[in-house]
Protein backbone atom coordinates (compact mmCIF):
# COMPACT_ATOMS: atom_id res chain seq x y z
CA UNK A 1 0.00 0.00 0.00
CA UNK A 2 1.41 3.37 -0.98
CA UNK A 3 2.28 6.03 1.60
CA UNK A 4 -0.26 8.53 0.20
CA UNK A 5 -3.04 5.94 0.46
CA UNK A 6 -2.10 5.12 4.06
CA UNK A 7 -2.17 8.81 5.00
CA UNK A 8 -5.56 9.23 3.34
CA UNK A 9 -6.94 6.18 5.17
CA UNK A 10 -5.58 7.50 8.49
CA UNK A 11 -7.15 10.95 7.90
CA UNK A 12 -10.48 9.30 6.99
CA UNK A 13 -10.35 7.16 10.16
CA UNK A 14 -9.67 10.22 12.35
CA UNK A 15 -12.43 12.30 10.71
CA UNK A 16 -14.86 9.36 10.94
CA UNK A 17 -14.19 9.03 14.69
CA UNK A 18 -14.66 12.79 15.05
CA UNK A 19 -17.92 12.47 13.10
CA UNK A 20 -19.17 9.81 15.56
CA UNK A 21 -18.07 11.93 18.58
CA UNK A 22 -19.66 15.14 17.26
CA UNK A 23 -22.92 13.42 16.26
CA UNK A 24 -23.51 11.58 19.52
CA UNK A 25 -21.71 13.62 22.20
CA UNK A 26 -20.71 17.12 21.05
CA UNK A 27 -23.92 18.10 19.24
CA UNK A 28 -26.61 19.43 21.66
CA UNK A 29 -30.27 18.31 21.39
CA UNK A 30 -32.37 20.54 19.13
CA UNK A 31 -34.97 22.91 20.62
CA UNK A 32 -37.77 21.32 18.55
CA UNK A 33 -36.45 17.93 17.38
CA UNK A 34 -34.71 17.03 20.65
CA UNK A 35 -32.37 14.01 20.45
CA UNK A 36 -33.81 13.09 17.03
CA UNK A 37 -31.63 15.80 15.49
CA UNK A 38 -28.76 13.25 15.55
CA UNK A 39 -30.44 11.33 12.71
CA UNK A 40 -30.18 14.55 10.65
CA UNK A 41 -26.39 14.16 10.23
CA UNK A 42 -26.73 10.53 9.05
CA UNK A 43 -29.40 11.73 6.62
CA UNK A 44 -28.12 14.95 5.01
CA UNK A 45 -24.48 13.94 4.50
CA UNK A 46 -25.26 10.70 2.54
CA UNK A 47 -27.92 12.60 0.56
CA UNK A 48 -25.47 15.27 -0.62
CA UNK A 49 -22.79 12.62 -1.31
CA UNK A 50 -25.27 10.61 -3.41
CA UNK A 51 -26.01 13.76 -5.47
CA UNK A 52 -22.26 14.13 -5.93
CA UNK A 53 -21.92 10.50 -7.04
CA UNK A 54 -24.72 10.87 -9.59
CA UNK A 55 -22.97 14.04 -10.75
CA UNK A 56 -19.88 11.84 -11.11
CA UNK A 57 -21.86 9.54 -13.41
CA UNK A 58 -22.72 12.54 -15.59
CA UNK A 59 -19.09 13.66 -15.64
CA UNK A 60 -17.78 10.15 -16.42
CA UNK A 61 -20.39 9.86 -19.22
CA UNK A 62 -19.15 13.08 -20.81
CA UNK A 63 -15.51 11.99 -20.37
CA UNK A 64 -16.15 8.55 -21.92
CA UNK A 65 -17.93 10.06 -24.95
CA UNK A 66 -15.10 12.56 -25.32
CA UNK A 67 -12.05 10.34 -24.73
CA UNK A 68 -13.48 6.87 -25.46
CA UNK A 69 -11.52 5.39 -22.54
CA UNK A 70 -13.33 2.46 -20.89
CA UNK A 71 -12.07 3.43 -17.43
CA UNK A 72 -14.53 6.35 -17.41
CA UNK A 73 -17.39 3.97 -18.14
CA UNK A 74 -16.36 1.64 -15.29
CA UNK A 75 -16.04 4.66 -12.98
CA UNK A 76 -19.47 5.94 -14.09
CA UNK A 77 -21.06 2.57 -13.30
CA UNK A 78 -19.30 2.51 -9.91
CA UNK A 79 -20.72 6.00 -9.18
CA UNK A 80 -24.23 4.70 -9.92
CA UNK A 81 -23.83 1.67 -7.63
CA UNK A 82 -22.47 3.72 -4.73
CA UNK A 83 -24.93 6.54 -5.43
CA UNK A 84 -27.70 3.97 -5.01
CA UNK A 85 -26.14 2.75 -1.75
CA UNK A 86 -25.98 6.28 -0.31
CA UNK A 87 -29.50 7.06 -1.56
CA UNK A 88 -30.69 3.92 0.25
CA UNK A 89 -29.01 5.16 3.47
CA UNK A 90 -30.66 8.57 2.91
CA UNK A 91 -34.09 7.01 2.42
CA UNK A 92 -33.79 4.71 5.45
CA UNK A 93 -32.43 7.40 7.79
CA UNK A 94 -35.07 9.79 6.41
CA UNK A 95 -37.81 7.27 7.20
CA UNK A 96 -36.49 6.91 10.76
CA UNK A 97 -36.47 10.68 11.15
CA UNK A 98 -39.92 11.07 9.58
CA UNK A 99 -41.32 8.46 11.94
CA UNK A 100 -39.90 10.34 14.93
CA UNK A 101 -40.76 13.86 13.74
CA UNK A 102 -43.97 13.47 11.73
CA UNK A 103 -45.45 10.25 13.12
CA UNK A 104 -45.17 8.02 10.02
CA UNK A 105 -42.10 6.73 8.17
CA UNK A 106 -43.47 7.67 4.73
CA UNK A 107 -45.48 10.85 4.04
CA UNK A 108 -45.30 11.17 0.23
CA UNK A 109 -43.45 14.40 0.81
CA UNK A 110 -42.02 15.82 -2.48
CA UNK A 111 -38.42 15.33 -1.31
CA UNK A 112 -39.14 11.76 -0.18
CA UNK A 113 -40.92 10.95 -3.44
CA UNK A 114 -38.30 12.53 -5.72
CA UNK A 115 -35.51 10.75 -3.81
CA UNK A 116 -37.26 7.40 -4.28
CA UNK A 117 -37.76 8.24 -7.98
CA UNK A 118 -34.05 9.05 -8.16
CA UNK A 119 -33.23 5.63 -6.67
CA UNK A 120 -35.53 3.90 -9.19
CA UNK A 121 -34.13 6.01 -12.07
CA UNK A 122 -30.50 5.10 -11.42
CA UNK A 123 -31.44 1.47 -10.71
CA UNK A 124 -33.07 1.55 -14.18
CA UNK A 125 -29.72 2.64 -15.66
CA UNK A 126 -28.02 -0.36 -14.04
CA UNK A 127 -30.76 -2.68 -15.35
CA UNK A 128 -30.43 -1.09 -18.80
CA UNK A 129 -26.66 -1.56 -18.80
CA UNK A 130 -27.15 -5.24 -17.93
CA UNK A 131 -29.46 -5.65 -20.95
CA UNK A 132 -26.74 -4.56 -23.44
CA UNK A 133 -24.25 -7.38 -24.02
CA UNK A 134 -21.90 -5.63 -26.44
CA UNK A 135 -19.27 -3.95 -24.21
CA UNK A 136 -18.66 -0.90 -26.41
CA UNK A 137 -22.39 -0.27 -26.92
CA UNK A 138 -22.99 -0.64 -23.18
CA UNK A 139 -20.37 1.99 -22.46
CA UNK A 140 -21.53 4.34 -25.22
CA UNK A 141 -25.28 4.15 -24.62
CA UNK A 142 -24.89 3.82 -20.84
CA UNK A 143 -22.91 7.08 -20.85
CA UNK A 144 -25.64 8.85 -22.83
CA UNK A 145 -28.27 7.52 -20.42
CA UNK A 146 -26.23 8.72 -17.43
CA UNK A 147 -26.14 12.21 -18.97
CA UNK A 148 -29.84 12.55 -19.89
CA UNK A 149 -31.00 11.15 -16.52
CA UNK A 150 -29.23 13.90 -14.56
CA UNK A 151 -32.09 16.52 -14.63
CA UNK A 152 -33.89 14.22 -12.14
CA UNK A 153 -31.09 14.88 -9.61
CA UNK A 154 -31.58 18.64 -10.01
CA UNK A 155 -35.36 18.28 -9.61
CA UNK A 156 -34.91 16.18 -6.48
CA UNK A 157 -32.65 18.86 -5.00
CA UNK A 158 -35.05 21.68 -5.97
CA UNK A 159 -38.22 19.76 -4.95
CA UNK A 160 -38.47 21.41 -1.51
CA UNK A 161 -38.42 24.83 -3.18
CA UNK A 162 -41.00 23.93 -5.87
CA UNK A 163 -43.59 22.03 -3.83
CA UNK A 164 -45.13 22.48 -0.39
CA UNK A 165 -43.08 20.21 1.81
CA UNK A 166 -42.52 18.98 5.34
CA UNK A 167 -38.76 19.23 4.79
CA UNK A 168 -37.18 22.39 6.24
CA UNK A 169 -35.07 24.50 3.83
CA UNK A 170 -31.71 24.37 5.61
CA UNK A 171 -29.38 25.65 2.87
CA UNK A 172 -30.26 29.29 2.11
CA UNK A 173 -28.25 31.80 0.03
CA UNK A 174 -27.47 33.57 3.34
CA UNK A 175 -25.98 30.36 4.83
CA UNK A 176 -27.04 27.29 6.81
CA UNK A 177 -30.16 27.86 8.93
CA UNK A 178 -29.12 25.95 12.08
CA UNK A 179 -27.22 26.20 15.35
CA UNK A 180 -23.43 26.63 15.16
CA UNK A 181 -22.74 23.23 16.81
CA UNK A 182 -25.06 21.49 14.38
CA UNK A 183 -23.47 23.33 11.47
CA UNK A 184 -20.00 22.20 12.58
CA UNK A 185 -21.18 18.60 13.03
CA UNK A 186 -22.79 18.63 9.58
CA UNK A 187 -19.57 19.92 8.05
CA UNK A 188 -17.52 17.14 9.69
CA UNK A 189 -20.20 14.59 8.67
CA UNK A 190 -19.97 15.82 5.09
CA UNK A 191 -16.17 15.51 5.01
CA UNK A 192 -16.21 12.05 6.67
CA UNK A 193 -18.92 10.60 4.41
CA UNK A 194 -17.24 12.09 1.31
CA UNK A 195 -13.89 10.52 2.26
CA UNK A 196 -15.56 7.16 3.00
CA UNK A 197 -17.34 7.38 -0.38
CA UNK A 198 -14.05 8.14 -2.15
CA UNK A 199 -12.39 5.07 -0.58
CA UNK A 200 -15.39 2.94 -1.61
CA UNK A 201 -15.25 4.36 -5.16
CA UNK A 202 -11.57 3.43 -5.44
CA UNK A 203 -12.08 -0.10 -4.06
CA UNK A 204 -15.16 -0.82 -6.21
CA UNK A 205 -13.39 0.61 -9.25
CA UNK A 206 -10.45 -1.75 -8.70
CA UNK A 207 -12.75 -4.78 -8.31
CA UNK A 208 -14.80 -3.84 -11.40
CA UNK A 209 -11.66 -3.17 -13.47
CA UNK A 210 -10.26 -6.57 -12.47
CA UNK A 211 -13.57 -8.21 -13.45
CA UNK A 212 -13.43 -6.36 -16.77
CA UNK A 213 -9.92 -7.65 -17.44
CA UNK A 214 -10.97 -11.17 -16.46
CA UNK A 215 -13.90 -11.02 -18.88
CA UNK A 216 -11.61 -9.88 -21.70
CA UNK A 217 -9.14 -12.69 -21.02
CA UNK A 218 -12.00 -15.23 -20.98
CA UNK A 219 -13.35 -13.85 -24.27
CA UNK A 220 -9.94 -13.90 -25.92
CA UNK A 221 -9.40 -17.52 -24.86
CA UNK A 222 -12.82 -18.64 -26.06
CA UNK B 1 -25.86 19.61 -48.17
CA UNK B 2 -29.33 19.98 -46.70
CA UNK B 3 -29.60 22.28 -43.71
CA UNK B 4 -30.10 20.65 -40.32
CA UNK B 5 -33.61 22.00 -39.77
CA UNK B 6 -34.66 21.21 -43.35
CA UNK B 7 -33.45 17.62 -42.87
CA UNK B 8 -35.28 17.37 -39.53
CA UNK B 9 -38.52 18.51 -41.16
CA UNK B 10 -38.02 16.05 -44.04
CA UNK B 11 -37.49 13.15 -41.59
CA UNK B 12 -40.56 14.20 -39.59
CA UNK B 13 -42.60 14.45 -42.81
CA UNK B 14 -41.45 10.98 -43.90
CA UNK B 15 -42.55 9.49 -40.56
CA UNK B 16 -45.89 11.35 -40.57
CA UNK B 17 -46.67 10.13 -44.11
CA UNK B 18 -45.74 6.56 -43.11
CA UNK B 19 -47.93 6.95 -40.02
CA UNK B 20 -50.93 8.06 -42.11
CA UNK B 21 -50.45 5.01 -44.33
CA UNK B 22 -50.44 2.70 -41.32
CA UNK B 23 -53.15 4.56 -39.36
CA UNK B 24 -53.41 1.88 -36.66
CA UNK B 25 -50.62 3.25 -34.46
CA UNK B 26 -52.30 6.54 -33.49
CA UNK B 27 -55.68 4.83 -33.20
CA UNK B 28 -54.20 2.09 -30.98
CA UNK B 29 -52.65 4.76 -28.75
CA UNK B 30 -56.01 6.49 -28.47
CA UNK B 31 -57.74 3.21 -27.57
CA UNK B 32 -55.06 2.40 -25.01
CA UNK B 33 -55.62 5.82 -23.41
CA UNK B 34 -59.36 5.13 -23.14
CA UNK B 35 -58.66 1.72 -21.60
CA UNK B 36 -56.39 3.46 -19.07
CA UNK B 37 -59.18 5.98 -18.27
CA UNK B 38 -61.58 3.12 -17.58
CA UNK B 39 -59.03 1.16 -15.55
CA UNK B 40 -58.21 4.21 -13.41
CA UNK B 41 -61.94 4.95 -12.96
CA UNK B 42 -62.31 1.75 -10.89
CA UNK B 43 -59.75 3.13 -8.43
CA UNK B 44 -60.63 6.83 -8.29
CA UNK B 45 -64.40 7.20 -8.81
CA UNK B 46 -66.24 7.53 -5.51
CA UNK B 47 -69.95 8.37 -5.44
CA UNK B 48 -69.99 8.94 -9.20
CA UNK B 49 -67.37 11.70 -9.15
CA UNK B 50 -63.61 12.02 -9.39
CA UNK B 51 -61.88 14.70 -7.28
CA UNK B 52 -60.73 17.47 -9.65
CA UNK B 53 -57.10 17.31 -8.54
CA UNK B 54 -57.02 13.53 -9.09
CA UNK B 55 -58.64 13.74 -12.54
CA UNK B 56 -56.30 16.47 -13.77
CA UNK B 57 -53.26 14.56 -12.49
CA UNK B 58 -54.44 11.38 -14.21
CA UNK B 59 -54.60 13.26 -17.53
CA UNK B 60 -50.79 13.45 -17.65
CA UNK B 61 -50.31 9.98 -16.18
CA UNK B 62 -52.42 8.57 -19.04
CA UNK B 63 -50.58 10.69 -21.63
CA UNK B 64 -47.27 9.48 -20.11
CA UNK B 65 -48.23 5.81 -20.49
CA UNK B 66 -49.78 6.35 -23.92
CA UNK B 67 -46.45 7.89 -24.97
CA UNK B 68 -44.79 4.52 -24.39
CA UNK B 69 -46.76 3.10 -27.33
CA UNK B 70 -45.98 6.02 -29.60
CA UNK B 71 -42.34 6.70 -28.77
CA UNK B 72 -40.98 3.16 -28.37
CA UNK B 73 -41.11 2.31 -32.11
CA UNK B 74 -39.63 5.66 -33.25
CA UNK B 75 -36.12 4.25 -33.79
CA UNK B 76 -37.03 0.62 -33.44
CA UNK B 77 -38.90 0.66 -36.77
CA UNK B 78 -35.86 2.25 -38.49
CA UNK B 79 -33.65 -0.41 -36.94
CA UNK B 80 -35.95 -3.27 -37.99
CA UNK B 81 -36.37 -2.07 -41.58
CA UNK B 82 -32.65 -1.43 -41.92
CA UNK B 83 -33.06 2.28 -42.71
CA UNK B 84 -31.18 3.42 -39.62
CA UNK B 85 -27.83 2.98 -41.38
CA UNK B 86 -29.12 5.26 -44.11
CA UNK B 87 -30.01 7.94 -41.57
CA UNK B 88 -26.64 7.53 -39.84
CA UNK B 89 -24.65 7.88 -43.06
CA UNK B 90 -26.80 10.62 -44.66
CA UNK B 91 -24.91 13.92 -45.15
CA UNK B 92 -26.90 15.65 -42.40
CA UNK B 93 -26.00 16.47 -38.81
CA UNK B 94 -27.01 13.77 -36.29
CA UNK B 95 -29.03 16.24 -34.23
CA UNK B 96 -31.34 16.81 -37.19
CA UNK B 97 -32.25 13.09 -37.15
CA UNK B 98 -33.08 13.43 -33.46
CA UNK B 99 -35.02 16.67 -34.01
CA UNK B 100 -36.98 15.09 -36.87
CA UNK B 101 -38.00 12.22 -34.61
CA UNK B 102 -38.98 14.66 -31.82
CA UNK B 103 -41.19 16.60 -34.25
CA UNK B 104 -42.80 13.33 -35.38
CA UNK B 105 -43.31 12.20 -31.76
CA UNK B 106 -44.84 15.59 -30.93
CA UNK B 107 -47.17 15.34 -33.92
CA UNK B 108 -48.24 11.79 -33.06
CA UNK B 109 -48.94 12.56 -29.40
CA UNK B 110 -50.58 15.88 -30.33
CA UNK B 111 -52.91 14.05 -32.71
CA UNK B 112 -53.99 11.69 -29.94
CA UNK B 113 -54.29 14.50 -27.37
CA UNK B 114 -56.65 16.56 -29.56
CA UNK B 115 -59.27 13.86 -28.97
CA UNK B 116 -58.05 12.57 -25.63
CA UNK B 117 -57.85 15.76 -23.54
CA UNK B 118 -61.51 16.87 -24.03
CA UNK B 119 -62.74 13.30 -23.44
CA UNK B 120 -60.72 12.87 -20.23
CA UNK B 121 -61.73 16.30 -18.91
CA UNK B 122 -65.43 15.46 -19.49
CA UNK B 123 -65.22 11.93 -18.05
CA UNK B 124 -63.15 12.95 -15.01
CA UNK B 125 -65.15 16.19 -14.56
CA UNK B 126 -62.47 18.90 -14.57
CA UNK B 127 -61.91 21.95 -16.75
CA UNK B 128 -58.68 23.36 -18.11
CA UNK B 129 -60.56 26.38 -19.50
CA UNK B 130 -59.88 28.40 -16.30
CA UNK B 131 -56.60 29.53 -17.85
CA UNK B 132 -56.79 28.50 -21.51
CA UNK B 133 -53.55 30.17 -22.74
CA UNK B 134 -51.53 28.50 -19.97
CA UNK B 135 -53.33 25.18 -20.55
CA UNK B 136 -52.47 25.25 -24.28
CA UNK B 137 -48.88 26.30 -23.54
CA UNK B 138 -48.57 23.47 -20.98
CA UNK B 139 -49.97 20.91 -23.41
CA UNK B 140 -47.57 22.09 -26.14
CA UNK B 141 -44.46 22.25 -23.96
CA UNK B 142 -45.40 19.07 -22.07
CA UNK B 143 -45.99 17.05 -25.21
CA UNK B 144 -42.76 18.35 -26.73
CA UNK B 145 -40.91 17.45 -23.51
CA UNK B 146 -42.28 13.90 -23.54
CA UNK B 147 -41.48 13.59 -27.27
CA UNK B 148 -37.89 14.81 -26.65
CA UNK B 149 -37.42 12.25 -23.87
CA UNK B 150 -39.31 9.47 -25.67
CA UNK B 151 -37.25 9.83 -28.87
CA UNK B 152 -34.00 9.65 -26.92
CA UNK B 153 -35.30 6.67 -24.92
CA UNK B 154 -36.21 4.92 -28.18
CA UNK B 155 -32.68 5.52 -29.53
CA UNK B 156 -31.16 4.15 -26.32
CA UNK B 157 -33.10 0.88 -26.57
CA UNK B 158 -31.49 0.01 -29.93
CA UNK B 159 -28.41 -1.88 -28.65
CA UNK B 160 -30.40 -3.74 -25.99
CA UNK B 161 -31.31 -7.39 -26.44
CA UNK B 162 -34.76 -7.04 -24.88
CA UNK B 163 -35.89 -3.78 -26.49
CA UNK B 164 -39.59 -3.92 -25.52
CA UNK B 165 -38.78 -4.55 -21.84
CA UNK B 166 -36.04 -1.97 -21.70
CA UNK B 167 -37.95 0.98 -23.19
CA UNK B 168 -39.94 1.74 -19.99
CA UNK B 169 -36.69 1.47 -18.00
CA UNK B 170 -35.21 4.27 -20.10
CA UNK B 171 -38.40 6.31 -20.56
CA UNK B 172 -39.38 6.40 -16.87
CA UNK B 173 -36.19 7.92 -15.38
CA UNK B 174 -35.90 10.58 -18.05
CA UNK B 175 -39.60 11.52 -18.35
CA UNK B 176 -40.68 11.49 -14.70
CA UNK B 177 -39.12 14.85 -13.81
CA UNK B 178 -41.15 16.58 -16.56
CA UNK B 179 -44.27 14.58 -15.69
CA UNK B 180 -44.22 15.80 -12.07
CA UNK B 181 -44.04 19.42 -13.19
CA UNK B 182 -46.84 18.93 -15.75
CA UNK B 183 -49.14 17.40 -13.14
CA UNK B 184 -48.46 20.30 -10.75
CA UNK B 185 -49.17 22.97 -13.40
CA UNK B 186 -52.39 21.27 -14.56
CA UNK B 187 -53.58 20.95 -10.95
CA UNK B 188 -53.07 24.70 -10.47
CA UNK B 189 -54.92 25.47 -13.74
CA UNK B 190 -57.87 23.32 -12.63
CA UNK B 191 -58.03 24.23 -8.93
CA UNK B 192 -56.90 27.86 -9.18
CA UNK B 193 -53.73 29.56 -7.88
CA UNK B 194 -52.12 28.03 -4.80
CA UNK B 195 -49.13 29.01 -2.69
CA UNK B 196 -46.61 28.18 -5.40
CA UNK B 197 -46.48 30.59 -8.38
CA UNK B 198 -47.51 28.60 -11.46
CA UNK B 199 -45.23 30.58 -13.74
CA UNK B 200 -42.21 29.50 -11.71
CA UNK B 201 -43.08 25.83 -12.29
CA UNK B 202 -43.77 26.54 -15.97
CA UNK B 203 -40.34 28.17 -16.27
CA UNK B 204 -38.75 25.07 -14.66
CA UNK B 205 -40.67 22.88 -17.15
CA UNK B 206 -39.40 25.03 -20.00
CA UNK B 207 -35.85 24.76 -18.63
CA UNK B 208 -36.32 20.97 -18.40
CA UNK B 209 -37.41 20.84 -22.05
CA UNK B 210 -34.45 22.95 -23.18
CA UNK B 211 -32.06 20.83 -21.07
CA UNK B 212 -33.43 17.55 -22.47
CA UNK B 213 -33.36 18.80 -26.07
CA UNK B 214 -29.86 20.25 -25.77
CA UNK B 215 -28.38 17.28 -23.87
CA UNK B 216 -29.96 14.72 -26.19
CA UNK B 217 -29.15 16.59 -29.42
CA UNK B 218 -25.53 17.16 -28.39
CA UNK B 219 -24.84 13.47 -27.62
CA UNK B 220 -27.08 11.99 -30.30
CA UNK B 221 -24.30 11.41 -32.84
CA UNK B 222 -22.85 8.88 -30.38
CA UNK B 223 -26.15 6.98 -30.46
CA UNK B 224 -26.09 6.85 -34.28
CA UNK B 225 -22.47 5.79 -34.62
CA UNK B 226 -21.85 2.01 -34.53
Amino acid sequence: MSRTRLIFLAITAVISLLYVYMTWIFSPPDAILGENVRIFFQHVAPALVSYGLFGGTLLCGVMYLWKGDLKYDILGAVSIKLGLLFTTITLLSGMMWADAAWGTPWNWDPRETTTLILWVAYACILAYRASVSDRESRAQFGSIFGIVAFPMVILSYLSIRIWETLHPIVIEPSGLQMEVEHMMTLLVAMIAVTFIALIMVELTYKVDSAQEKLMRIKMERS
Amino acid sequence: MTSGFGAALAIAKKDIVTQFRKKFEAFSMFLFALIAVLAFSFAVVTGGVVPEEVGSALLWVIIFFTGMFGFAPIFLSESETGTLRGLATAPIPAWSVYLGKVIYGFFLMGLVEIFLVPIISVLFGFSILNDLPLAIATLLVGTLDLAAVGSMASALTMPSESKATVFPLVYFPTATSGLMLLIEITKIIVLGPGLIPVLLIFEILLAHLIAMLTLSASVFHFALSP
